[in-house]
């Protein structure tokens, strides 16, 4: 693709307004800039006020990651400014800010700074040349004898010092450079050296604005009560002896339930005790986790797979020795701390949504598809998301709001239960896979077979993508069909497995879609979440077949100067491999997602017959690191997450509704749990990759390697439950 | 139910309430005063989002009824400091403890009220502590350090509020 930054960086600019550039990387450009350029509204990326002051537009979300940080990091670097005068807001829907490999305003695939890197410190870089250039004209020096430093253009003679603020007007009128140079790495002041959050403060003092703390006093509270089975419908409910409880304002039916809207969200939770439903399951299929297990089976017997990946031929001969193992994982909820909630504000000219959302696009359509008003009379305050982890890509809490809204006409704010969050999530699918593998008298591997069969997160995102991304007027019947396609295909279902980096001799990869009407969504890491402990942990049991260390098997077999190579040496390195304490115990994975190769190495003891974490070591490459320790406490935080699924995480559904409810049933990982983490990124200035996911993948079968190697026992189904005696 | 008035000292200041007396203070806090630094997390005191004191000792906020807190003292993450500068506050900074942060305000509050009684406190006692609060990020290993940060401090630091304790 050959396309002139030029189609993608604005000047937009009005007169009097500062300096405001915006740009996009939109795919809609690749194909068609001039129709981006025409589109590009005044939502500026960056915007410099004629007092100087900095605002950044944050398109991204700010679940906990660090994008706030990273944004501003990489404008400010070329920008020549403090971070930390930089001002931020959550950026508006815009078609500019279309995320150029999703087709939308997303944030996910541990994505924002690897796809916007380059384009935000070309922003940052134009912005300073603009400036530059303006002091050149004020001052009548040539360009080449200032420069810019610290929100100031200075000459090298020291005669020039010109503060940003008395530059803006001048700049604002230049136009967009060609070709704005980029710092090289020798230049950096802040990239890989800005460690601060940028986002600490107001998340210590109680000031930061998550979507539950939407500045509307005025909204009423709504809760929502809904079958709980999936899909199932409501045949009754009591719904005046809920209208007459204290506080209760109004009670209506929405499409997935009954709203009670009251003064306070307790009050409405009060009166939801009363309401009495009466339902029925809608589909009689596949209502239980072992029916679903069952299909699962029958997808193996069935042998219908696809063939995402096959090379080389299967050996023949007498005498060779065949592995054969079953992994299963079973469904998972997110369980962010912020339980889901939407604000919305009906007004004279359309809506104000209040959200914290991974998709504020999707947001606005839900909204607009239940108020029945275009979407363009809507605007969606994006606040600080309470947790995301793929969740809050799914606007099914907004568009129970603006039904809400619409059914009452004044401000709401709906809040769900934890409770709601655990039953009505959008789960981690159940997986069952079935790997084989062939080796000779030599321990050399001839074949690696492996099948996964589960439900399809894509057809799922597919249909409830219905009226927003796919337009409302296509009928049920071909949405249906749209989702069967998508989910017969591979590619979310495998990742991780299809890209196996071993290098054996002959490799198939397949997937089998196992429908179900369980709700399905991204978690954290998505495929790799599970394809990542399967790969691991056969990777494992193949290393113990061929009387290989688990770390000389990997050697072995992955290419000599691979990244996964490289981060595998260093963990090895880092936890003294082999030589672990007296009592503790090591397991080693490596799995590369998101473009970044993590290995990890956790460290047991078995107390008691109780699994205790003593230790993990990681070790990642994502490029070069923009704010390194933001990339170490990503790495803490997945390896956490990884682990909290591998011991505790569970959603089983019975008669169609989930049995979990709340943290007793659903637990996580709590601070005596938790072991030490020592993270270590690899030196590198290649373009940034992923942190939000890559430390979670690795984790569960780095565990499950060292409980083998403490106890003897494989385990191989999630979460991991020590038989007793261990 | 029956509104009753009820009075209570919220961060030094003090309230008098016309409210529905089962309602959990935390509710209180954030719908009925717009207060919204306490956050919902489970509604049944297994996540510690809600952290408050009640006269010191932290308590979760969701499984309080704003009757039993008649006549006493609350303190919520805005009481804590003037300016946000409590040393548990600064060490939450300089650890860069917060990813997402909707926990952090029930963290801060289970870890003045350790500090408070306990100026040097163990591992040991930093898991029991803080064990009843969930951290969906993992934040964990850095709320461990910034408590051991800011222990030093704690003792010595005078808080300008007035009513603000620990």
């Amino acid at each position: 693709m050959s396309l002139s930054r030029r189609e993608f960086i604005r000047n937009l600019s009005v007169t009097g307004g500062g300096l405001s550039l915006g740009f996009t990387l939109s795919a809609i450009a690749a194909d068609n800039s001039s129709t981006v350029a025409a589109d590009l509204s005044p939502n500026a990326f960056l915007r410099i006020s004629p007092a100087g002051e900095i605002v950044m537009q944050i398109h991204k979300a700010e679940m906990g990651q660090g994008v706030v940080t990273g944004i501003i990091t990489l404008i400010a670097e070329e920008l020549e400014v403090d971070p930390t005068t930089v001002r931020y807001e959550m950026a508006p829907v815009d078609k500019a800010f279309s995320d150029p490999e999703y087709y939308f305003q997303v944030t996910g695939g541990s994505s924002s700074i690897r796809t916007y890197h380059r384009i935000l410190r070309q922003a940052g870089a134009s912005a300073r040349l603009m400036l530059i250039k303006a002091a050149s004209q004020q001052s009548g020096l040539p360009v080449e004898q200032l420069y810019a430093e610290n929100a100031e253009v200075l000459s090298r003679d020291g005669a020039v010092r010109l503060p940003y603020s008395d530059l803006v007007s001048l700049a604002s009128a230049l136009p967009v450079p060609e070709e704005p140079a980029l710092k090289t790495p020798d230049q950096y002041r802040l990239i890989g050296q800005q460690n601060q959050r940028l986002d600490n403060q107001p998340k210590v003092d109680g000031t930061a604005t998550f979507g539950i703390d939407a500045p509307v006093p005025d909204a009423l509270v709504a809760v929502v009560v809904r079958c709980p089975a999936q899909k199932g419908k409501l045949t009754g409910a009591d719904r005046e002896a809920a209208r007459a409880q204290p506080g209760v304002v109004n009670v209506v039916d929405i499409d997935s339930g009954i709203a009670i809207i009251a003064s306070n969200y307790w009050r409405a939770r009060k009166a939801a005790e009363v309401l009495n439903i009466q339902w029925q399951p809608a589909d009689p299929a596949l209502q239980s986790s072992a029916d679903i297990d069952t299909a699962m089976i029958a997808a193996f017997e069935k042998d219908d797979f696809t063939s995402d990946r096959s090379e080389g031929k299967a050996p023949e001969g007498e005498g060779l020795m065949t592995i054969e193992a079953e992994y299963n994982v079973p469904f998972l909820a997110h369980a962010a701390m912020e339980p889901l909630n939407t604000t919305v504000v009906p007004t004279n000219s359309g809506a104000e949504v209040w959200v914290g959302t991974q998709s504020p696009d999707l947001a606005r359509s839900a909204a607009a598809t239940a108020l029945g008003i275009d979407e363009k009379l809507i605007t969606v305050h994006n606040c600080f998301l309470g947790g995301g982890f793929g969740r809050r890509a799914m606007p099914d809490n907004v568009f129970e709001a603006a039904q809400i809204a619409a059914a009452i006409g004044r401000p709401v704010k709906l809040v769900w239960s934890r409770e709601d969050d655990t039953r009505h999530d959008t789960y981690r699918p159940a997986v069952k896979a079935r790997l084989l593998a062939r080796l000779d008298n030599n321990g050399q591997v001839l074949s690696w077979e492996y099948r996964v069969a589960g439900p399809s997160v894509m057809q799922h995102n597919v249909m409830e993508m219905h009226g927003s991304l796919i337009p409302g007027w296509v009928p049920d019947p071909l949405v249906n069909i749209m989702g069967r396609i998508a989910g017969s295909s591979g590619p979310l279902a495998l990742e991780g497995a299809r890209d196996l980096p071993y290098r054996f001799k002959h490799i198939e990869v397949g997937y089998s879609n196992v429908e179900t009407p369980v709700r399905l969504g991204a978690w954290r890491s998505v495929g790799h979440s599970y394809n990542g402990f399967f790969v691991e942990s056969f990777i494992d049991e193949l290393a113990q077949a061929s009387g290989l260390d688990p770390v000389a098997f990997r050697r072995q077999w992955l290419p000599q100067d691979s990244k996964n190579r490289l981060v595998l040496d260093k963990v090895v390195e880092m936890s003294n491999w082999g030589s672990p304490a007296p009592g503790h115990y090591q397991g080693i994975a490596v799995h590369e997602s998101f473009k970044s190769p993590v290995a990890e190495v956790v460290e047991i003891s078995i107390d008691q017959g109780k699994i205790k974490l003593e230790k993990v070591y990681c070790a990642i490459d994502c490029g070069q690191a923009v704010n390194p320790d933001i990339v170490k406490a990503q790495m803490e935080s997945g390896i956490i997450f990884g682990l909290t699924a591998a011991l505790k995480g569970e959603i089983t559904i019975k008669e169609g509704a989930v049995e979990q409810s709340n943290f007793h049933d659903y637990p996580m990982l709590r601070m005596n749990e938790i072991p030490d983490i020592e993270v270590v990124i690899m030196d590198s200035e290649a373009s940034p990759t992923g942190v939000g996911e890559p430390g979670t993948p690795p984790v569960a079968a780095a565990l499950g390697n060292a409980i083998f190697a403490a106890t003897g026992q494989r385990l191989r189904q999630l979460p991991f439950k020590l038989e007793p005696n261990a | 139910m029956e509104k009753q008035t009820i009075q209570f000292e919220l961060n030094g200041q003090p309230h008098k309430l016309e409210i529905e007396p089962d309602t959990p203070m935390l509710w209180v806090l954030r719908d009925a005063l717009n207060m919204t630094g306490t956050k919902f997390g489970c509604g049944v005191g297994l996540c510690g989002a809600c952290t408050v004191h009640l006269d010191g000792v932290a308590l979760r906020s969701c499984s309080l009824p704003v009757s039993a807190v008649e006549g006493k003292k609350i303190t919520t993450i805005e009481g804590i400091s003037d300016n946000g500068d409590h040393p548990l506050q600064r060490a939450w900074v300089a650890e860069n403890v917060p990813q997402c942060g909707y926990c952090q305000s029930g963290q801060i509050m289970s870890a003045a009220a350790l500090l408070a009684n306990n100026a040097a406190p163990k591992d040991q006692d930093i898991d029991k502590a803080m064990s009843g609060n969930i951290c969906r990020c993992g934040t964990y290993p850095r709320i461990r350090k910034a408590i051991k940060r800011a222990a030093a401090e704690v003792s010595t630091w005078e808080p300008k509020a007035e009513g603000a304790e620990s």
